[in-house]
C-alpha cells in the first residue's frame, strides 16, 4: 500500500519542545557514563606512548598482583608493532578506577622505538615508510589519484582571468562531550548487555554477538546481546559499533565475571576517539571577464592517519559548482590515529578547496562574490525533473537561488558587503558566504518502529534507534501523535535498546528519513488496527472512523465524536498494534514518492570583526539557511543547524590537532590548548529553515556544519582584503596575511 | 594519581612544619585547580598534600582584604573570584580585578586562590605530558625550542627552558610594586613580587624563588593612587590564556606620566619588566603616539622562537592599549 504523509498536518512543522529536555537538564537522564551496576569493575586501557614502536617484551605479572585487579586482557603481544601514540595495548579491570589506573602503570613494557612521521609535509619531503603495511607496502605517501574533464584545457586556456591560491584545513578531533565507552555485563543466561555511548544501537549489538560467538565458539544469538543507549552525548560519526573499548570491556567482564565500565578519559577521547582528516591544496581557477567560471584545478593532499582513505570527496571537486575540472589528490599516511567519519565526512574539506578561491576570483574581477555565485550555480536538470521532480538535481538552481536570496536579505548583504579591505578603522568588519550540499536519504537497511495502543488509552512507540541529542526521540513521539490525534507528551517511548527492532546507525544524516516514515507506517497501522477492533463494539464501520479535530475520533457516518479514551476502552483486554519499516528501497518506490527523499543545499553568511593590530577575529553573526525537505520539528531542526554552525565556527577559528615532530605525540590532547569556543566566542546565529514539505523528509544533521568555516574565511577576506588560507584563523595567521599584503603594496 | 597522605593543619606554622626542604615530596593545596591536574597527569607525585583551607581563618589573615589607610593586604587564600568582585580593589586596582576576573571560567575563579596563582606551574605542553622527559622533569633537553612553541617565550635570552610564566596576576602585582609576606621554618620574610619569580631549568627548581618549605601568607599592595590597567590579547575570549599580556601603572598628574612601570606577561619564563618602555613614557602625556612608542620599546630585544614571532607585535599593541586604558583614553579598538 502506498505510504504518504497526511495532507493536513497538525503537529508536523510546528515547534515541539524536546521531550527529554527536563530529564537532561535536571540530570535524571542516565548516560552510559552514569550507569553503575552492582559489583561493577572499572577498566582502563594502556596506550602506546610512542608514535611507532615494536613491543620487545610485555610483562603484566606485577600489575596482576596490584590491589583490586580482577582481569587483564592483552590486545597486543610482544613482537607486535604499534603505529601511533595512543594505540591500545592492553585493558585492565579493577575494583576502583584509581586501582585500575595505578595497576596499569605497573605493566612492564620494553619498546623498540622506530621512526615515525606525524606531519604531512615531512612525509612529502621524505617518505620513510613508517606506517603499517598495506598490500605489503609501508609507504607514507600513496600514489596520487587524478582525473580531468575533457573541457578543462580549453576552459583554462580561454579564461580571461586566472587566480590561484593555497588553502587548507588541519586534522581536527571529534571531541565528543561524552567520551567513548560503555558498561558491559554478561548475564546468567550467557547473554551480554552493554550500556554504550554509540550512534548505532542495533549495529553494536549485532557486531558484539558476531565477535564473541565467533571467537569463543559459543551460541550467542543476536537477541541475547542487548545494547542500551537511552541518552547519548554526541558521536559526530566517531561512534559506530563496539569499537576497541567495547570488545575489551566485554572481554574483561567475561574473565572477571563482573560488569565492567570502560569510558575513555579526555586525553584518550581526543587522541583515539576520532578525527577528521586534513586537506591542503593548491587551487587554480579561470573565468571570463564577466565572471563565468571556465576551469578549476586542484592538487591536494591530506592525512587519514594510519588509514588509507581519501581526505576529500574526490569526485565532488570542485564542490557544488559544475566547472570543467582537473583534480589530483594524494593520501599521506602518518603515525596518528586513523581518521573516522566526522559530520559530513570530507565535505568541509571540499568546501575549503572551492569556496575560498571563488572570493579571491570575485575580488580580481571586481565583482560581488554573491553575484559570482549566482552566475555559476548548477542548473536544474530537466531530464531528472521528468522522473523525479522533487529531487535535488531537478531543483538545484531553484533551491540555491532562493536560499541565497533569503540569506542575503537576513544578513542585509546589500548594505553590508563592501569591496574586500575597503573599510576604515583598526577593527574591520567583513561579510562572507559559502554554499554546501549533502544527501540525507533513508538508509539502505531497514529501520523499524512499533506502535501499541492500550485499552487505557496509553500509546507506546518502540524503536531501537538512538537519539544522539538530535531530537529523534521527540520526532518519533511527534509523528505518532500526529497520526493518532494525540499530543507528543502522551506517547510513551521505548527507545534506544537493540531488542526493540531493527535500526541503522546514525550516519549520513539517515536517521530521520529512515525513522519517521517507519513511525508513520507503524502509527497508521496501529490506528487502523484500533479502528478495526473497536468498530464492531461501537456499531460503526472501521472505514467510517477517522481522527478528527482536537483529538476526537469521529464516526463519519453518524457524525458522532468519541474521546480517545472512550475509543481505546473498547479494546478491553486487547491491544492495537502496528509495525512499520522503511529503507532506501521503499523510498524510491513510485507509490511512496516524497515520503522521504535525498539531497539538500544550504547557504551560510558570516560576519566578522577583525582587529588588524592583534589579528584577533570575532565572528559576530551567522545566517544559516538550510533546506531539508519537510521539516518535521522546526525547533530541534533549528538546534541541529545552530549546533552545526557552532562546530563550523570552531573549525574556522580555533581547532587544530597539533602533533610534535620529535616525539610523534599530540601536544594538545585536552580542552585547554585544543581550543573550542565558549559563550563569549559565539556569534548571533540566525537559522532559517527553507521548508519544502512536498519533498518529504531529508536528514539535516550533517549539512549545516560544512560551510561555516568557509563563510567565516571569506568574511575575513572581505574585512582585510588579504586571504588567510588556512584554518584555524589564528591571530598569528591573520597578522601574517596582513603583513604579506602590506609588503606587496 | 599517586596515593598521598592528606594533612589539614590549623596554622600556617604547622603547615610549614609539614613541608620537606626539597621539591617533589610535599605540596601545599590551596584551591587545587592546578595541583590536582598535575597529580592526575602524574607530573606532581607528592607523598604528602597539605591543605591550606583551615589556616586562612586564623590570625595569620590568609583570607580577606584588610583595608589599611595606605596598603591593601590580600590574604594568599583569597579566591580569584573574591579579588575580581571586591569593590575597594576594583576602584584602586582595576588592573588586578580585570586580570583576576578574566582568568579561566567561574569554576576556576571560585576555587583558585591568589597564592596558588602566584605559585602555579607553567603550562608548557611538553611539561604537562608525562611521556615527554624535558628539562623540568629531569630530562636533558627542552622539546619546545625546536618543537611546537607558538605559545612559548619570546624573550628567550639565556634561557634553557622557554616557558612563559602563566600568572596574569603577577605582572599586575609587580607593576603595582606589591610585596609578599612569606613564612618559612625560620619565620617570616618579605619579598618584592618583582623578585618573586625565577626562570627554572631543572627538576629541582620552580617558577618562583620560594624554598620548598615556605608558603605565601599575604600580598601587600601599596596604595599611592597609581593609574593602572592590564590588557590581554587572547585568541579565544572565553576560557583561554592570553597570548600576551601587558600590565602598566604610573602616577599621572598634569598630564604627565611618572614612576612608570610596564610589565609583560606570557612572553618570558618570568614576568618581564619592560624598563625601556617605561623610560620611553616617563614624563610624557599618554597619547596614542606616546603609548605606541612605549609599545615599540617594550618589544625591543625580543628573540622569538621558530613559531612565535607574532607575539612581538602583540607586545607593542598590548602595551599601547594598556597605557591608553589606564589613562582613561578612548578605547579605539572597541567597536
Ligand atoms: C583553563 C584555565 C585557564 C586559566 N587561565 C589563567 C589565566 O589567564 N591567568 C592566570 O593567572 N591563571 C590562569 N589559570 C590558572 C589558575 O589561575 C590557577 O590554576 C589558580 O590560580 C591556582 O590556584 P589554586 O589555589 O587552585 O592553586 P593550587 O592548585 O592549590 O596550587 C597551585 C600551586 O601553588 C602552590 N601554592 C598554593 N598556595 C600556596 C601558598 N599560599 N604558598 C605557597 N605555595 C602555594 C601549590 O603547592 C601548588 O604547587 C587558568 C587555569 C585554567 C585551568
Ligand atoms: S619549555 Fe621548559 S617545560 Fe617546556 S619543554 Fe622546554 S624545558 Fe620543558
Amino acid at each position: 500500500m502506498a505510504t504518504s504523509w497526511p495532507k493536513k498536518r497538525r503537529l508536523i512543522g510546528t515547534k515541539i519542545q524536546r521531550l527529554d529536555g527536563p530529564v537532561k537538564a535536571t540530570g535524571k537522564a542516565k548516560y552510559s557514563y552514569d550507569i553503575n551496576r552492582p559489583g561493577m569493575l572499572h577498566a582502563v586501557l594502556l596506550r602506546c606512548p610512542h608514535a611507532h614502536a615494536k613491543i620487545k617484551s610485555l610483562d603484566a605479572a606485577d600489575a596482576e598482583k596490584m590491589p583490586g585487579v580482577k582481569a587483564i586482557y592483552a590486545i597486543k603481544k610482544a613482537g607486535e608493532e604499534l603505529y601511533w601514540a595512543g594505540e591500545e595495548i592492553l585493558g585492565l579491570a579493577a575494583d576502583t578506577e584509581e586501582h585500575a589506573l595505578d595497576a596499569v602503570r605497573a605493566v612492564k613494557i620494553e619498546y623498540e622505538v622506530l621512526p615515525h612521521i606525524v606531519k604531512e609535509e615531512d612525509a612529502l619531503k621524505e617518505d620513510r615508510k613508517t606506517v603499517s603495511p598495506v598490500g605489503g607496502k609501508r609507504d607514507n605517501v600513496l600514489a596520487a589519484k587524478d582525473a580531468a574533464d575533457d573541457a578543462f584545457d580549453k576552459g583554462m586556456t580561454d579564461a580571461a582571468v586566472k587566480v590561484e591560491g593555497s588553502y587548507g584545513v588541519p586534522v581536527v578531533c571529534h571531541q565528543c562531550l561524552e567520551s567513548h565507552g560503555l558498561v558491559a555485563e554478561w548475564g546468567e543466561d550467557g547473554g551480554l548487555t552493554v550500556w554504550a555511548s554509540t550512534q548505532a544501537v542495533w549495529g553494536t549489538a549485532v557486531e558484539l554477538a558476531r565477535y564473541f560467538a565467533g571467537k569463543y565458539k559459543i551460541d550467542l544469538p543476536a537477541e541475547k546481546v542487548k545494547c542500551i543507549t537511552h541518552y547519548m552525548g554526541g558521536g559526530f560519526g566517531s561512534k559506530f559499533g563496539p569499537d576497541i573499548q567495547g570488545l575489551v570491556a566485554a572481554e574483561l567482564a567475561r574473565t572477571a565475571k563482573a560488569p565492567v565500565k570502560l569510558m575513555l578519559d579526555r586525553a584518550s577521547e581526543i587522541v583515539a576517539g576520532g578525527n577528521r582528516p586534513s586537506a591542503y591544496g593548491k587551487v587554480r581557477i579561470g573565468a571570463t571577464k564577466d565572471g563565468k567560471i571556465t576551469a578549476y584545478e586542484v592538487d591536494c593532499y591530506g592525512t587519514p592517519g594510519v588509514g588509507v582513505t581519501d581526505t576529500v570527496t574526490f569526485n565532488a571537486l570542485p564542490y557544488v559548482y559544475p566547472i570543467a575540472y582537473k583534480r589530483k589528490h594524494t593520501r599521506i599516511r602518518t603515525n596518528a590515529a586513523m581518521q573516522r567519519a566526522m559530520r559530513a565526512p570530507n565535505h568541509p574539506q571540499n568546501c575549503t578547496l572551492t569556496e575560498f578561491i571563488l572570493d579571491d576570483l570575485a575580488a580580481k574581477l571586481g565583482m560581488d562574490p554573491l553575484q559570482l555565485r549566482l552566475k555559476n550555480l548548477p542548473q536544474n536538470d530537466a531530464e531528472k525533473a521528468k522522473i523525479a521532480p522533487h529531487s535535488l538535481d531537478a531543483l538545484k538552481n531553484t533551491i540555491y537561488t532562493r536560499e541565497i536570496e533569503i540569506a542575503a536579505a537576513l544578513s542585509k548583504w546589500k548594505e553590508k558587503w563592501h569591496p574586500p579591505g575597503k573599510t576604515d578603522g583598526v577593527v574591520k568588519h567583513g561579510i562572507g558566504m559559502a554554499l554546501h550540499t549533502w544527501g540525507g536519504q533513508a538508509s539502505p537497511q531497514s529501520n523499524e518502529c512499533t506502535v501499541t495502543i492500550h485499552a487505557d488509552g496509553s500509546v507506546v512507540a518502540r524503536t531501537s534507534t538512538q537519539d544522539l541529542g538530535t531530537g529523534q526521540r521527540t520526532v518519533t513521539a511527534l509523528v505518532t501523535a500526529e497520526i493518532l490525534g494525540l499530543e507528543p507528551g502522551q506517547i510513551t517511548l521505548e527507545f534506544g535498546e537493540s531488542t526493540f527492532g531493527a535500526s541503522t546507525g546514525s550516519g549520513g544524516s539517515t536517521t530521520i528519513p529512515s525513522q519517521s516514515p517507519a513511525t508513520l507506517r507503524a502509527a497508521t497501522a496501529a490506528r487502523d488496527d484500533l479502528f478495526a477492533k473497536v468498530a464492531p463494539k461501537l456499531d460503526a464501520k472501521p472505514e467510517d472512523l477517522i481522527v478528527g479535530v482536537e483529538g476526537k475520533i469521529l464516526d463519519k457516518a453518524k457524525n458522532k465524536p468519541w474521546t480517545w479514551k472512550e475509543i481505546c476502552a473498547r479494546l478491553d483486554k486487547e491491544q492495537a498494534k502496528g509495525t512499520g519499516f522503511w529503507n532506501y528501497g521503499e523510498s524510491i518506490k513510485p507509490d511512496n514518492r516524497d515520503v522521504s527523499s535525498s539531497g539538500v543545499g544550504g547557504v551560510q553568511i558570516a560576519e566578522v570583526l577583525v582587529d588588524t593590530e592583534t589579528g584577533v577575529v570575532r565572528c559576530t553573526r551567522i545566517v544559516a539557511v538550510q533546506d531539508c525537505g519537510m521539516v518535521v520539528n522546526p525547533l530541534t531542526c533549528e538546534s541541529q543547524v545552530a549546533g552545526g554552525v557552532i562546530m563550523g565556527l570552531n573549525y574556522a577559528l580555533f581547532e587544530e590537532r597539533i602533533m610534535d615532530r620529535a616525539t610523534g605525540r599530540m601536544v594538545n590532547p585536552d580542552m585547554e590548548f585544543y581550543k573550542l569556543g565558549g559563550i563569549e566566542d559565539m556569534p548571533q546565529i540566525v537559522v532559517h529553515l527553507h521548508d519544502m514539505p512536498e519533498r518529504g523528509v531529508i536528514g539535516v544533521g550533517e549539512p549545516p556544519v560544512i560551510s561555516t568555516h568557509a563563510a567565516i574565511g571569506n568574511a575575513i577576506f572581505n574585512a582585510i582584503g588579504a586571504r588567510v588560507g588556512q584554518t584555524p584563523f589564528t591571530p598569528e595567521r591573520v597578522l601574517a596575511a596582513l603583513a604579506a599584503k602590506g609588503g606587496k603594496r | 594519581m599517586k596515593n598521598f597522605t592528606y594533612y589539614r593543619p590549623k596554622t600556617a606554622e604547622q603547615a610549614v612544619a609539614l613541608l620537606d626542604d626539597k621539591w617533589g615530596t610535599t605540596e601545599l593545596l590551596a584551591g587545587g585547580t592546578d595541583l590536582l591536574d598535575l597529580q592526575k597527569e602524574y607530573i606532581a607525585q607528592p607523598d604528602k598534600v597539605i591543605a591550606l583551607r583551615d589556616v586562612g581563618i586564623n590570625q595569620l589573615r590568609l583570607d580577606g582584604v584588610d583595608k589599611k589607610p595606605d596598603d591593601f593586604i590580600l590574604g594568599a587564600g583569597m579566591t580569584l573570584a573574591e579579588i575580581a568582585a571586591h569593590g575597594g580593589l576594583k576602584e584602586a586596582f582595576p588592573a588586578l580585578t580585570t586580570a583576576a576576573g578574566d582568568i579561566g571560567g567561574p569554576q576556576i575563579r571560585n576555587m583558585g586562590t591568589l597564592g596558588g596563582n602566584l605559585c602555579q606551574r607553567n603550562r608548557c605542553w611538553y611539561f604537562r605530558d608525562e611521556h615527554t622527559p624535558c628539562l623540568l622533569k629531569g630530562g636533558d633537553k627542552c622539546f619546545a625550542i625546536d618543537g611546537e612553541n607558538r605559545y612559548h617565550a619570546i624573550f628567550t635570552q639565556g634561557h634553557k627552558c622557554v616557558i612563559v610564566n602563566p600568572s596574569t596576576l603577577a605582572p599586575v602585582l609587580i607593576a603595582l610594586r606589591a610585596t609578599a609576606e612569606v613564612l618559612g621554618p625560620k619565620g617570616k620574610r618579605k619579598l618584592k613580587l618583582a623578585d618573586f619569580f625565577h626562570a627554572p631549568s631543572s627538576a629541582s627548581e620552580r617558577e618562583h624563588v620560594l624554598k620548598p618549605n615556605e608558603l605565601v601568607l599575604t600580598v601587600t599592595i601599596p596604595y599611592p593612587k597609581l593609574k593602572n590597567a592590564s590588557y590581554e590579547v587572547r585568541h579565544k575570549q572565553s576560557y583561554d590564556w592570553p597570548l600576551v599580556q601587558a600590565a602598566v601603572a604610573f602616577q599621572y598628574a598634569d598630564n604627565k606620566a611618572t614612576d612608570v612601570r610596564i610589565v609583560l606577561g606570557h612572553v618570558a619564563p618570568t614576568p618581564h619588566v619592560a624598563d625601556a618602555a617605561a623610560k620611553a613614557l616617563e614624563g610624557k602625556e599618554v597619547t596614542e603616539a606616546t603609548a605606541s612608542a612605549a609599545g615599540e620599546a617594550a618589544a625591543q630585544g625580543a628573540m622569538p622562537l621558530s613559531q612565535n614571532a607574532y607575539k612581538v607585535k602583540l607586545v607593542s599593541v598590548a602595551v599601547k592599549r594598556a597605557l591608553l586604558t589606564a589613562a582613561g583614553r578612548k578605547k579605539y579598538w572597541e567597536v
